[in-house]
C-alpha cells in the first residue's frame, strides 16, 4: 500500500505547485468523466445552426475564389506597389491563431502547467484547423491555384531546385512541418480517447470505424509506457517548433529591405503576438463550449484565470515590442524609418494602428483585475477585440509598409475589395466548419488525461479528492 | 493465450495484487488501466521505453538530410552572387531544424507504434471494455496448473470479477 499512499516521485520532485488551482472538485470518478465528455457528442439544434452559418460563410469565400480565378488577381485590391494585402494578412493571422494549441499541449506540458489539461484538446484541434486555413492563402494568392505544387521543394523539369536561402522556402518547410506535427500530436493524444468511445459504442458500424481509428489500443501497461515517452518527445520537438514557426513567418518580412519590416525584433515580437492571439481564440471557442456543453466543472474559473494571466503577459510583451519599434525608429536616425512610423500612427492608416493599440495594449490591461479574469463573459468579449486587434496588427505591418516605402514616387494605395472581405469571412467559415464537425465526432477534452487529475477509487486510505494527481499529464 | 483476468475497481488493491503476483512468479503480467498511474508503473517496474532511441536516430537522420539537401542542391545548380558562397550554413539551419523535427517526431511515433504493437485489429486476450472506463485490469498468462493459484490471489486482493481465458 505504501506505493499508493506516497507516490515515489512526489518526494523527489516536491509538491506540484500548479495542482492546487486545477483540481476538479465536482468530478467524482472516472465513470463521470466518460459520461460527461461523451455527452458532448450528441447533436443539438444550436450545433446545426452554428454549422449552417459556418458552411454559408465558407461558401461566400468559395464563390469569391471562383470569381477571382475567372477575373484575375486584380479583384484582390492589389495595386502597385501594394502587391500583398488581405491574403498575407489573413495568412499570418491564422498561423498566429494556430500557435496557442501547440503551446498549450507541448510547452505547458513540459512546464507541468496543470491548467492545460481541460483545454488542450480543443486548442490542439484549433491549431490544426487554423493552420489548414492559413495554408489556403498562399494558394489563393498565387492566382493560379492549380500550380500550387510549385511551392513544394522538389526539382523542376530542368532539375532546378528551389533557393533554400529564400524566406518563402523556409516558410513552406516551417508551415508544412508544423501542420504535420500538430496533426500527429492531436491524433496520438486522441488514440486512448477513441478507444474509450469504441468500448462504449453500441452501433456496430460506428464501433468498427472507432476500432480502426483507435488502432486497437488496449490501455495495457506496455502501450501506456511507450505512449508516455513518445508524448514527452513529441512535446520536446514541438516546443522549439512552436517558437520557430512564427519566427520563420516573421522572416518573410524582416528579410526584406522595407521600412517597418527590416528589424531583428520581429521573431520574438511575432511569436508573442501569435501566442497572444492564439489564447484569445481559445477563449472564443472554449467559453461558449463550456457553457453549451455544460463543462463548467471541467473548465473552471481557475482555468480561465490562469489563461488570462498568459494573455496579460503576452499583451505586455507585444505592447513593449510596439513601443520598441517606435523607439528604434527614432533612435536609428534613419529618416525613412522615422517618417514611416510617424505615418503609421498619424498617416493614412491611423485608424488601423489605433485599433490595434486599443485592442492589444489597452483593453488587456483590464486583466490586472482578478474579478475580470474570472468573468467568462468579459473574457469572451475581450477575445473578440483581441482577434480584431491582431488582424489589424498584421494589416498595419503589411499595408502601410508597402504603400509607403523609401521614395515618395513609390508611394501608393490599397483598397480592401469585397473579394478580400469575402475571403476573410470564408476563412472563418472554413475554420469553424471543421471545428464544429470535430466537436461532434471526437472528444473535445482529453478523457484519459482528465482521469489523471481525478482521484482514483481506493479501498484503503484516500480516494476521490485526495491529491494523488500531477498536473502536467503523462510523464 | 491462456490465463486469468481480474477486474479491479480500486487502484490500491490493483497495486497490491501486482506486487504479490510478481513475488509469486505465476506468469507474465499485463496491467490495463484507464489512464497513466505512477503507482502502477512503480509496481510493474518495467524497463525504460526504447522509443527514445527512435527519436535520437530520426532526429539525427533528419538534420543531416536537411542540411545535405540544401548544400547539395546549391552546389549542383549554383546561384552565383559575387563574393558569396554557393552554400551558406546559416539559412540552411532553418531547413536542417525543420527536417530534424519532422523526421524525429515521425520516428518517435513509429517507435511508439512498433513497441506498443499497434495498429492491432485483432482482439486481445484478457482485455475488457471496462478497462478503458473505470476499472483496472490484470491479466496473468499462465497454464491451467497455475491458474487456480492466480485466480485465488486476484480474489484475495479484492478483484470485482475474475475470469479464465481459454
Amino acid at each position: 500500500m505504501a506505493s499508493v499512499a506516497h507516490p515515489v516521485r512526489e518526494g523527489i520532485r516536491g509538491p506540484n505547485i500548479a495542482s492546487a488551482d486545477v483540481q476538479l472538485p465536482a468530478v467524482r470518478d472516472y465513470e463521470q468523466v466518460d459520461r460527461d465528455i461523451i455527452a458532448t457528442l450528441g447533436f443539438t439544434k444550436k450545433w446545426f445552426l452554428g454549422l449552417s452559418v459556418a458552411v454559408l460563410a465558407m461558401l461566400i469565400g468559395a464563390s469569391s475564389w471562383i470569381y477571382q480565378i475567372y477575373w484575375g488577381l486584380g479583384q484582390a485590391g492589389y495595386e502597385p506597389p501594394v502587391m500583398w494585402g488581405n491574403y498575407i494578412i489573413t495568412f499570418v493571422f491564422w498561423v498566429g491563431i494556430g500557435h496557442a494549441g501547440t503551446l498549450i499541449s507541448a510547452i505547458l506540458y513540459l512546464f507541468r502547467a496543470g491548467f492545460r489539461t481541460s483545454i488542450y484538446r480543443a486548442a490542439e484541434a484549433m491549431t490544426v484547423f487554423a493552420v489548414m486555413t492559413a495554408g489556403l492563402f498562399p494558394i489563393i494568392h498565387i492566382g493560379r491555384p492549380w500550380k500550387f505544387f510549385w511551392l513544394i521543394p522538389y526539382p523542376n523539369w530542368r532539375l532546378l531546385w528551389p533557393n533554400f536561402k529564400s524566406p518563402l522556402v523556409w516558410d513552406v518547410f516551417a508551415i508544412s512541418t508544423y501542420l504535420t506535427i500538430s496533426t500527429t500530436f492531436l491524433f496520438i493524444g486522441l488514440i486512448p480517447d477513441i478507444a474509450v468511445l469504441r468500448d462504449k459504442e453500441t452501433n456496430p458500424m460506428r464501433k468498427r470505424i472507432l476500432s480502426i481509428l483507435s488502432l486497437g489500443w488496449r490501455n495495457s501497461d506496455r502501450e501506456w509506457r511507450h505512449f508516455a515517452k513518445a508524448y514527452l518527445f513529441l512535446a520536446a520537438f514541438s516546443t522549439p517548433l512552436v517558437l520557430s514557426v512564427h519566427s520563420v513567418v516573421s522572416f518573410d518580412f524582416a528579410m526584406a529591405l522595407t521600412p517597418g519590416w527590416h528589424a531583428s525584433i520581429f521573431p520574438p515580437y511575432f511569436v508573442a503576438g501569435a501566442i497572444f492571439s492564439g489564447f484569445a481564440m481559445v477563449w472564443t471557442i472554449a467559453i461558449p463550449m463550456r457553457k453549451w456543453f455544460k463543462l463548467e466543472h471541467y473548465i473552471t474559473l481557475n482555468h480561465l484565470d490562469a489563461t488570462a494571466k498568459v494573455v496579460l503577459f503576452t499583451s505586455l510583451v507585444v505592447g513593449s515590442a510596439y513601443l520598441i519599434e517606435f523607439f528604434i525608429a527614432w533612435y536609428s536616425s534613419v529618416r525613412a524609418e522615422q517618417e514611416f512610423f510617424w505615418n503609421r500612427v498619424f498617416g493614412q492608416w491611423w485608424w488601423a494602428a489605433w485599433t490595434l493599440l486599443l485592442c492589444n495594449m489597452a483593453m488587456p490591461m483590464s486583466l490586472w483585475s482578478q474579478k475580470l479574469r474570472r468573468n467568462p463573459t468579459w473574457l469572451f468579449i475581450l477575445s473578440l477585440f483581441i482577434n480584431l486587434g491582431m488582424w489589424f496588427e498584421r494589416f498595419v505591418i503589411v499595408v502601410p509598409s508597402l504603400s509607403h516605402e523609401f521614395e515618395p514616387w513609390q508611394w501608393g494605395h490599397y483598397t480592401v475589395s469585397w473579394v478580400d472581405m469575402s475571403f476573410l469571412v470564408g476563412s472563418f467559415g472554413w475554420f469553424f466548419m471543421w471545428f464544429l464537425l470535430f466537436v461532434k465526432q471526437l472528444p473535445v477534452m482529453a478523457i484519459a488525461e482528465l482521469k489523471e487529475i481525478v482521484a482514483p477509487r481506493m479501498k484503503h486510505g484516500h480516494g476521490h479528492g485526495h491529491d494523488h494527481h500531477h498536473a502536467g499529464g503523462h510523464e | 493465450m491462456r490465463g486469468v483476468t481480474g477486474a479491479f475497481h480500486e487502484l490500491d488493491t490493483t497495486v497490491a495484487a501486482i506486487e504479490d503476483l510478481k513475488k509469486k512468479r505465476l506468469g507474465d503480467v499485463t496491467v490495463y488501466s484507464p489512464t497513466i498511474r505512477h503507482e502502477l508503473d512503480h509496481a510493474i517496474d518495467a524497463p525504460v521505453s526504447v522509443v527514445r532511441r527512435f527519436t535520437l536516430v530520426g532526429g539525427l537522420l533528419g538534420v543531416s538530410f536537411g542540411y545535405w539537401i540544401a548544400i547539395w542542391s546549391s552546389n549542383y545548380w549554383p546561384l552565383v552572387v559575387g563574393g558569396k558562397a554557393f552554400a551558406s550554413w546559416i539559412p540552411y539551419t532553418i531547413i536542417g531544424f525543420e527536417v530534424m523535427v519532422l523526421v524525429g517526431a515521425l520516428s518517435t511515433v513509429a517507435g511508439m507504434f512498433i513497441n506498443s504493437r499497434i495498429p492491432r485489429l485483432t482482439t486481445t486476450t484478457g482485455y475488457d471494455a471496462r478497462f478503458s472506463g473505470g476499472y483496472f485490469g490484470i491479466f496473468i498468462a499462465c497454464d491451467a496448473a497455475k491458474a487456480d493459484q492466480a485466480e485465488a490471489l486476484l480474489r484475495q486482493h479484492g478483484a470485482a470479477e475474475v475470469r479464465r481465458e481459454a
